[in-house]
């Protein structure tokens, strides 16, 4: 028997994957349940395991940077080492199993149509170039082939390094290398493009006297608890949203879901991108729980080791650039998310109080909400309830 | 330098060898009153006579047969097969006597036998005498083939095959004789198993041997006015086979076109680049490029005798290709 192995959907607004590695070579015994290959999604990496136990017999796609949609097929895998693999025509998706054909319906497969698909994905170079680029320490996909059906040849490998070479030195005005796209990049740019262009944002700020916030903080750490204003942010925030439940709303299939935890997602920054971690059930979790989640979930965001679960489903996001001094900026909302937070630094200002000048710490906020689903009025009371929640919090 | 033919240059190594050692005799079909199909040993009957210079009846089998006899009783004889195309009627003696008798008596033996021998199309003269067969030779352990290109080589080479104390075939091409190359008056031989650089370069290798040699020559110079720099080694000996030599080529360039005028199928072109695969990948920067004799037997007419091996404009086209030009 031949099975397929297909790109999974792994969320509800997954379309399309990226393959990033496969764990088994072709002909390499399977078992069910064994990692057979990573694939990234909506920021995440995480790894597929082997529905079927049997022989990985063919790799229809290689890791690259092109988006594969979900359901696709992307290889097989057979219970006996080496029983035919016939690949109907017309589609990619459907396989045939060989014993029920018959010999004229086999005949209709054009052995250069399977030629082409052994051979793509493959990176073809020379063996030179291969050589070289290995001595080089470099990922010979990263090389752009000029020979023949676009093979890396020994040339392609020198220039590449003779770029890489210049990269970092002083060049002239007008040169220019060109930065790989990365699959991680690739994703953000097509959500980012996409929520620009179909959601209309518009922009909250406002400012958060933290003295109070200041004074808990200060005294849990005389208990030898740890908290950061992050924290503090997103146990209020989940309180404030609460009661302002649009504010966590989704659009997902031209529906307007409204849900009843408040799940919070934290912007970290990556090598080279971001990714979104999500924090679950914030609304009915104490200060301490929701500390020492975040210090998990940052420490695995940075290792790149977040699972699919704990990324996806973000919709409110928080959004940190205070630690480099930024006082605000305006943040895009992450579909399907309908809004988002943007934490300015938090320094001490001349703020006045019953008409006296008092200097108190003072946190910068901003928010972008989608105009399609909330107005500026409610986005208005979301913010002056957050405000008071934030200047005399209740830390219970 | 002065300069000699090809066939001058023969003549003078077979006359060097035997006034140097009077062991070394001649045998072969019209090699003595007629001076050979080809003129080759002109003027060596008159000097030396029917002792040292024989010529035998129509029986290939039997020219090797007595040169390897001869050659166990210690002379050292130089066997004429007039046209390559006839080697299968000696192959015999050849491949089963001449080829293992050494071997097969534990060393006790030696066969200091040279069998002279031409090939090659060029000549109109149709399927039974214009064909390549080395490759066939060098499939035999125990004999060693010589090829050469040029007067030079083929002087010094001649002269070293006689002096070698195994049998060699030594293969001339019947387009080479009149080509003329520089040839000093003074002694000198050549090692056998050594290939040459006739023409350095960076871009392309082109390895090759016998005739081919000169059109790859040609090629090279045609696509050094392109800007495509062609390097040429000339292999002289395909058995043994220089692997360094073509090695270090591949080295230098990484990207290899084979000249040969044998068939392309089981040709010495398939050695060659069975060599380079096992030896140099690693240094490949493209596949090896074949440019061969196309596989038919050789046809009379002159204009398809000329489509059937190949010619400089065809070594071009591979070289262009092979560069992405």
């Amino acid at each position: 028997m031949i099975k397929e192995i297909i790109m999974p959907k792994l969320g509800e607004t997954m379309e399309e994957g990226y393959l990033v590695s496969w764990k088994k070579n072709e002909g390499d015994k399977v078992e069910k349940g064994e990692v057979l290959f990573e694939v990234m999604s909506d920021k995440t990496n995480f790894e597929v395991e082997s529905l079927h136990s049997g022989y990985l017999r063919k790799k229809l796609y290689e890791p690259s940077d092109n988006a594969i949609p979900v359901t696709t097929v992307i290889g097989y895998i057979s219970d006996t080492p080496d029983e035919p693999i016939v690949i109907e025509k017309k589609s990619e998706t459907k396989i045939e199993i060989p014993e029920e054909k018959t010999v004229e319906q086999k005949a209709v497969v054009e052995p250069a149509e399977i030629k082409d698909k052994e051979i793509s994905g493959r990176v073809k170079a020379s063996p030179i170039a291969r050589k070289m680029a290995e001595e080089a320490g470099i990922d010979i996909a990263l090389i752009k082939g000029s020979g023949p059906e676009g093979r890396i040849e020994k040339k392609d490998v020198l220039e590449y390094l003779a770029s890489k070479k210049d990269e970092g030195k002083a060049v002239p005005s007008g040169e220019y290398i060109v930065k790989e796209w990365t699959p991680l990049r690739r994703i953000i740019a097509r959500r980012l493009t996409e929520s620009k262009r179909e959601i209309p944002h518009y922009y909250l700020e406002g400012k958060f006297i933290v003295s109070e916030i200041a004074r808990e903080k200060e005294s849990r750490k005389k208990e030898g608890v740890d908290l950061t204003y992050t924290d503090f942010l997103i146990f209020l925030t989940a309180r404030a949203i609460k009661e302002y439940p649009l504010v966590n709303a989704a659009v997902i299939n031209d529906e307007i879901r409204i849900y009843t935890s408040v799940d919070i997602g934290l912007a970290v920054s990556v090598e080279d991108g971001l990714v979104v971690p999500v924090l679950r059930n914030c609304e009915s979790k104490s200060i301490y729980q929701i500390s020492k989640e975040r210090k998990e979930i940052v420490e695995k965001a940075r290792l790149n080791k977040l699972t699919e679960e704990e990324t996806k489903n973000a919709r409110f996001i928080i959004s940190n650039l205070g630690m480099f001094g930024v006082e605000n900026f305006q943040p895009i909302i992450s579909p399907p998310g309908v809004a988002i937070m943007g934490v300015g630094k938090v320094g001490k200002e001349l703020v006045v109080i019953d008409d006296k000048i008092a200097i108190l710490p003072v946190m910068n906020v901003s928010f972008s909400f989608d105009h399609r689903v909330i107005d500026g009025a409610y986005a208005g009371q979301f913010y002056k309830r957050l405000k008071e929640i934030m200047e005399s919090p209740v830390i219970d | 330098m002065r300069e000699i033919t090809y066939r001058e240059a023969l003549n003078e190594a077979l006359l060097e060898e035997m006034e140097r050692d009077p062991k070394v005799f001649l045998l072969g079909e019209d090699i003595a009153i007629y001076g050979g199909a080809y003129g080759v040993t002109a003027g060596l009957w008159k000097r030396y006579g029917d002792e040292r210079v024989l010529d035998t009846p129509i029986s290939e089998n039997a020219i090797v047969g007595v040169g390897l006899g001869a050659a166990l009783t210690g002379m050292r004889p130089v066997a004429e097969i007039m046209y390559i195309d006839f080697i299968g009627l000696c192959m015999e003696q050849l491949n089963n006597q001449v080829a293992k008798i050494r071997y097969m008596f534990g060393g006790k033996c030696t066969v200091p036998l040279t069998i002279r021998t031409e090939g090659g199309a060029g000549r109109t003269l149709g399927a039974h005498h214009s064909q390549s067969l080395e490759s066939w030779l060098i499939h035999i352990p125990g004999i060693k083939v010589v090829m050469p290109s040029t007067p030079y080589d083929a002087k010094g080479l001649l002269k070293s095959s006689i002096r070698e104390n195994n049998p060699v075939v030594f293969i001339e091409h019947k387009m080479l004789y009149n080509t003329k190359g520089p040839v000093p008056e003074e002694e000198y031989t050549l090692p056998i198993g050594v290939a040459d650089i006739k023409r350095e370069g960076t871009d392309v290798s082109i390895i090759t041997y016998s005739r081919m040699t000169l059109f790859s020559l040609k090629a090279a110079e045609m696509l050094e006015k392109e800007g495509i720099s062609v390097e040429v080694l000339d292999l002289r000996t395909l058995l043994p086979m220089d692997i360094e030599a073509i090695v270090r080529t591949v080295k230098k360039t990484n990207k290899v076109v084979i000249v040969e005028e044998d068939c392309k199928t089981g040709g010495t072109g398939a050695e060659i680049t069975a060599q380079i695969v096992e030896n140099a990948f690693d240094y490949l920067d493209a596949p090896v490029v074949r440019v061969a004799g196309a596989d038919v037997p050789m046809p009379k007419s002159p204009v398809l005798e000329k489509l059937a091996i190949p010619d400089p404009e065809r070594i071009c086209e591979a070289v262009r290709k092979l560069v992405g030009r």
